[in-house]
């Protein structure tokens, strides 16, 4: 596993049926403990400039897909740190050839942390103060689709 | 099974230290290797970090866990969990998905052979209150902890005091209940004495004296061994940890004083907190002399 909290490995166009219907990539989570789903607190996505919100982005964990509503109630399945999340984005005709920035963001809730910073956390912008075992909210890579 | 006989204070690590390098740099075998180095016997996990699939982890997982305790001689001694009951956003689990959650980890940690649980609470405010049923959470799962011969402890960590109202009414708890199978984590982080220039102090936090911890020692089934600054010349400048390990000596204190190592610079590009671990494993096997 990389770094980074976005991968580089991972990211590809998806292609259903013969035909390229998306893309996706591939995150790591930068805490020093798992969650549980329920926990995450999923934020926006943007491709050079083009927005995806929350609802267009489909998480993977053991090759299984949740939905966004499925995720906020289920505090069974956990996310462990060393096996990345697949992000699956829809887009018809996928990301072209070349370069391309990614920015993410994401983040997740204590329960042995004080309710008032729990209730004001925001996937799209950084916490009052950073601590690095809570890792970034918001994420960036610039990587290649072939 | 790995067994280490020795009595009074033994050393250990908490494999929470490894939290910058683990999955990216060390696996599970690596942080046991480093652990088995330093001559220490004494291991502590994060259940939701360490264990691969948590909290079902595989039969052959469990295998191999077993087979790095014996390689490496190490004792699984304290199995570090959360009692998640904010884990929905929009409401708090019932008293009874608590407890059902709380009886999960206790059959894990019984299954990978811990004794001891770091059982961290749920806060209700910044003062690191636990909530209001934490009595009702602990009681109920106080039926299988006995049976399973295990110890549920919170982690008693700065800025709480040893003195306080919320090690009152844990000890309050644990008398009027009578019960062997909750006690108390002591984080040496609440002997923290000394601050350097332009370093952080919590407002609220006073340090504590360590015969401060006597009178809690009946309770105190596991010390978090904190540890801030070591020095070149292996002391630790900001706790007195010579007094302490004389203390738990000289009261025939018995049980592992697990190695955890906070420090933000643990997350720098190319820091080995092994060698950190190393020199406070330097003193500590000086203090003990095992």
């Amino acid at each position: 596993m990389e770094r980074e909290v976005i991968q580089s490995v991972g990211f590809r166009n998806t292609v259903e049926n013969g035909e390229v219907t998306g893309f996706q990539f591939k995150i790591r989570l930068p805490y020093y403990r798992g969650v549980f789903l329920s926990q995450l607190r999923p934020g926006t996505l943007i491709v050079d400039g083009e927005i995806f919100t929350k609802e267009q982005i489909t998480w993977c964990f053991g090759g299984e897909e949740y939905a966004l509503d499925e995720m906020a109630v289920d505090f069974k399945t956990h996310w462990n740190p060393t096996v990345p999340a697949v992000l699956k984005v829809k887009k018809p005709g996928g990301l072209a050839q070349g370069w391309h920035d990614l920015t993410y963001g994401f983040c997740f809730t204590s329960s042995y942390m004080p309710p008032a910073l729990q209730d004001t956390l925001d996937p799209d912008k950084e916490s009052f103060v950073f601590m690095p075992e809570f890792g970034h909210h918001v994420n960036q890579r610039r990587m290649l689709i072939v | 099974m790995y067994t280490y006989d020795r009595k009074g204070p033994k050393r250990g690590v908490a494999l929470y230290s490894y939290s910058a390098e683990f999955g990216l740099t060390k696996t599970l075998e690596d942080c046991f290797e480093d652990v088995h180095d330093m001559g220490a016997h004494g291991i502590e996990i994060l259940a939701n970090t360490h264990i691969e699939n948590y909290p079902y982890p595989t039969d052959a997982w469990v295998e191999n866990w077993f087979r790095l305790c014996d390689k490496y001689e190490v004792v699984p001694v304290e199995y570090g969990h959360w009692i998640d009951s904010h884990v929905l956003g929009g409401r708090e689990l019932t008293t009874e998905e608590s407890i059902e959650m709380l009886c999960r980890d206790l059959r894990l940690a019984h299954r990978l052979g811990f004794t001891v649980l770091r059982t961290k609470m749920p806060v209700i405010n910044a003062a690191l209150e636990p909530v209001e049923n934490w009595r009702e959470i602990i009681k109920g799962a106080l039926p299988l902890a006995e049976k399973l011969g295990l110890k549920m402890c919170p982690e008693i960590h700065t800025p709480s005091n040893l003195n306080g109202k919320m090690v009152r009414e844990y000890v309050e708890f644990i008398e009027e209940t009578g019960t062997k199978n909750f006690g108390l984590n002591i984080d040496f982080s609440v002997f923290r004495s000394k601050f350097g220039e332009g370093e952080w102090k919590d407002p609220a936090f006073t340090p504590n004296v360590p015969e401060d911890i006597v009178p809690l020692l009946p309770y105190v089934y596991c010390c978090h061994a904190k540890f801030i600054h070591m020095s070149d010349d292996f002391e630790e400048t900001t706790i007195p940890y010579p007094e302490i390990v004389k203390l738990l000596q000289e009261n025939g204190w018995d049980g592992y004083l697990l190695s955890e190592y906070e420090g933000a610079d643990k997350y720098d590009p190319g820091y080995e907190v092994g060698q950190t671990l190393r020199k406070q494993h330097i003193m500590l096997k000086n203090l003990i002399g095992d």
